[in-house]
């Protein structure tokens, strides 16, 4: 009788393993490696990868950048993407249209810079995440399907440029699931995903 | 009060300080037995502490309740749960767990006590201070929570006193070593027993993760001094992991090792086969620590290449290992069971096995719920393309609550009831109460660990946050579809909640009111036919295994069922990532 309290007995090393022992070595074996493979593999293959180029930048050029972006950035509104319109000239404010494919995101204690912002549906954009202050967690969703939803972890000091492309129009809810201070709770934001077709009204263009 | 309390340390010695224990038939040496009582009764205080913070964190996040407000300090009362628990009440029963496998196993006294007291005395020390810097948090710095993110404002003295802990804890943890050195110098070819190689394994594993901690609090600490200007979010992430993730390690390898030990003393199990258990504790060696690495899954600045060799062990090298666990340590049940004749067919040996036995029951809920719950999700949020959808949602503490609240502290609940009736000596106050412990606890924190996760994968609840499932300050957005699954969790976590209030009850009545146990009260504890019943050791392997068989075919067919449904999930999103 082998007891794990007392020194194994004799040559322990070759006696033999139990049959369905080896089996499940095996069946564990095979899987252990079959999931590794799925994984690495799906970077190739796969369509939702946590990767994208990094730069080292301090928060004060991030923020020059992200304010030139702003600048250069035309506006609209909340209502306008809502009711499928163009925009007022005295309601372009709200909402983000972003220059290029480019989409910057800035988060500080306990807002969102950079949103809201408007994007077009199936389009390729880089979003562009920093932090000016603390770690901050990017948690994206579509309001329709709470299911569907994504955590990345933003730096300051860090620029990661993740690309992404919305393939459906909707409104995706950003908030923050890293703790950043007392107040964390309240950050959100939004991204307004539209058809490409009403694109050009809504933002006015 | 103090006579009581000496009264505890005491027991019946021979002139050199030894006893022959009446169940496990182990040589106890005072100088080791002293020092396991001593260490397992403050985790206990830990866990008491930490289990308060449990009830208020529980109802806050209970948003029906909604107990503390965000800015009335619902961070400090997260802090000081988690740190009572996951660290204090964990690592102080890990001392004693080495205590345990070196020195009791071996039946040698516990060598350099003094050192072992100095450690306890830092250990607390620097416990105490932690508590005090979280708790005495004013307006501008931020709470720590478990992790102390920089350049969160964290308070100097916190990482002070995490790094005393840290310092402590290595100090106590070196008697175990020079007691495993004496033994090997004495014999050196001579096999350490499982138990004790579990221990030994636990060990250096705990070593490089404090390594680890020292240097990530460190780092911290002098930038919040003022010696250096910057810091660095990732590297710090990157050091903190170490420990961060590291003392989980800890936690599973003394967890297993307890495993090993009281399935066999209160079941009667065998090794299976000594060659396989090692070998998987020696790949935990190797490739356990690489796991640090999915808590930066979605990190900026790593490469994919790094990033999924690193989170998967190696090619899951150390999942592998537990895999290999999970299958002996119910086959040396069903194998040392069958051997005594003990339940036939497929499962006789399971049915037949003491469910009324609270410590039997603790070690076999924190075997399976450890595996099915905590397991699976742990390989699934580690996948770096799954970890998308799991990161610091609800999900993740779903899956920590499965493997520590859940498993771990099953087990070392099984362990400390196994201390009070073996070494402090006592019955329990009441055998019913005592039992409804592994019953109530494993399935009120099952469902709570399982509720938690479908809250986060399926309605993205963040955690850490006092308030966004009916409320989001400023937005009309919220995650209010979550609510109706609330409504069972909540109660679900104050269950939890009073089961454990009724473990401490349980305990340390016992320790203070609990009759004397006598012989029969001792050999009431062992499986039927005794502890080393007849049987060559060179049979094992030949004793039918497919109970186990059939369980760990189970056991894969729902790993593999949910895999399949986290990618299917996964693939439904939007593009992301180049
Ligand atoms: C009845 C028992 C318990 C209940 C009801 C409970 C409940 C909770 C809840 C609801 C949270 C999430 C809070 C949030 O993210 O906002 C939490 C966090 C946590 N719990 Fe528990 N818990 C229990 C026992 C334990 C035990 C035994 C341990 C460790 C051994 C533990 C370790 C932790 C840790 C490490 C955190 C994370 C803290 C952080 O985010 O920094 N809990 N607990
Ligand atoms: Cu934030």
């Amino acid at each position: 009788m082998t007891s794990p309290l007392d020194p194994p007995d004799g040559n322990w090393w070759d006696r033999a393993v139990n049959r369905r022992e080896t089996i499940w070595l095996g069946i564990a074996g095979a899987w252990s490696l079959g999931i590794f493979a799925w994984m690495s593999g799906f970077t190739r293959f796969g369509d939702q990868n946590p990767i994208g180029e990094t730069y080292d930048v301090e928060p004060e050029a991030y923020a020059a950048t992200v304010d030139t972006y702003e600048e250069n950035a035309e506006t609209t509104s909340t209502a306008a993407i809502e009711e499928s319109r163009a925009p007022t000239e005295e309601e372009r404010q709200d909402v983000l249209v972003p220059p290029s494919k480019s989409v910057y995101v800035f988060p500080r204690r306990f807002s969102w810079g950079g949103l809201p912002v408007v994007l077009e549906a199936g389009t390729e954009y880089d979003i562009h995440l920093s932090s000016a202050d603390v770690q901050h967690g990017f948690s994206v969703r579509p309001e329709e399907s709470l299911s569907q939803q994504i955590n990345l972890q933003v730096f300051p000091g860090t620029e990661w440029v993740v690309p992404m492309s919305f393939d459906e129009p909707g409104t995706y809810q950003v908030i923050c699931n890293e703790f950043c201070g007392q107040g964390h709770a309240s950050m959100h934001g939004t991204f307004y995903v539209v058809d490409p077709a009403e694109y050009e009204t809504v933002t006015g263009e | 009060m103090l006579a009581t309390i000496t009264r505890l340390f005491e027991n019946d010695y021979d002139e050199d300080g030894f006893r022959t224990c009446s169940v496990t038939g182990l040589n106890i040496h005072r100088s080791a037995e002293v020092h396991v009582k001593l260490f397992g009764l403050t985790a206990v205080i830990a866990m008491i502490v930490g289990g308060l913070f449990a009830f208020s964190v529980a109802m806050t996040r209970w948003e029906v309740v909604g107990l503390i407000g965000e800015f009335e300090g619902y961070y400090r009362h997260l802090s000081m749960h988690a740190w009572n628990l996951l660290i204090f009440w964990m690592v102080f029963m890990e001392i004693a767990v080495l205590y345990v496998g070196g020195p009791i196993v071996l039946g040698r006294r516990l060598p350099l006590t003094k050192v072992a007291k100095a450690g306890w005395g830092i250990m607390v020390a620097g416990a105490l201070a932690v508590n005090y810097f979280i708790w005495t948090l004013s307006g501008g710095s931020d709470a720590p929570l478990l992790t102390a993110y920089v350049p969160l404002d964290v308070p100097l003295g916190f990482y002070g006193g995490a790094i005393l802990f840290l310092l402590g804890a290595t100090v106590a943890a070196l008697p175990f070593l020079v007691s495993i050195i004496q033994q090997k110098r004495e014999d050196w070819n001579g096999t350490l027993p499982l138990v004790a190689f579990g221990a030994f394994v636990t060990f250096v594993i705990a070593v490089q993760a404090i390594l680890g901690g020292i240097a990530a609090f460190s780092y911290a600490f002098i930038w919040q001094a003022g010696i250096i200007d910057t810091i660095n979010a990732g590297i710090y992430r990157q050091l903190y992991w170490i420990i961060g993730h590291g003392s989980q390690q800890i936690n599973l390898l003394a967890m297993i090792t307890v495993w090993y030990f009281l399935t066999h003393v209160v079941g009667g199990a065998v090794v299976a086969s000594e060659k396989v258990s090692r070998t998987a504790f020696i790949m935990y060696l190797f490739f356990i620590n690489l796991g640090a690495a999915h808590h930066l899954m979605v990190d900026p600045g790593l490469s994919a290449g790094w990033r999924i060799f690193n989170t998967s062990y190696a090619f899951y090298g150390a999942a592998f290992a537990s895999m290999i666990h999970a299958f002996a340590i119910p086959a040396g049940l069903e194998a040392g069971r069958r051997q005594r004749g003990l339940g036939g067919g497929l499962f006789g040996w399971l049915t037949s096995a003491p469910w009324k036995n609270p410590i039997f029951a603790s070690t076999i809920f924190s075997i399976i719920l450890f595996g099915f719950l905590g397991g699976i999700t742990g390989v699934l949020m580690g996948q770096m393309q799954l970890n998308m959808t799991w990161h610091n949602t609800y999900a993740t503490v779903g899956h920590f609550h499965a493997t520590v609240a859940l498993g771990t502290t099953l087990a070392f609940m099984g362990l400390v009831f196994f201390v009070i009736k073996t070494m402090f000596q006592r019955n329990f106050i009441s055998d019913r109460l005592a039992l409804l412990v592994p019953y109530g606890y494993a399935a009120a924190m099952g469902l709570a660990s399982l509720l938690m996760v479908y809250i986060g994968i399926l309605y993205g609840v963040p955690r850490r946050t006092s308030q966004v499932v009916s409320n989001i300050i400023g937005s009309e957005f919220s995650l209010s579809a979550a609510e109706p699954l609330f409504l069972i969790l909540g109660p679900m976590t104050l269950l939890a909640i009073i089961v454990g209030a009724v473990f401490v009850l349980v305990a340390v009545g016992s320790l203070l009111g609990g009759s004397r146990t006598t012989e029969s009260d001792a050999q009431a504890l062992l499986p039927q036919g005794g502890l080393v019943p007849d049987g060559g050791s060179d049979s094992v392997h030949a004793v039918e295994m497919r109970g186990t068989f059939t369980l760990c075919l189970v056991f894969m067919a729902a790993f593999v069922t949910l895999y399949v449904l986290n990618w299917f999930l996964l693939t439904q999103l939007w593009s992301i990532g180049a």
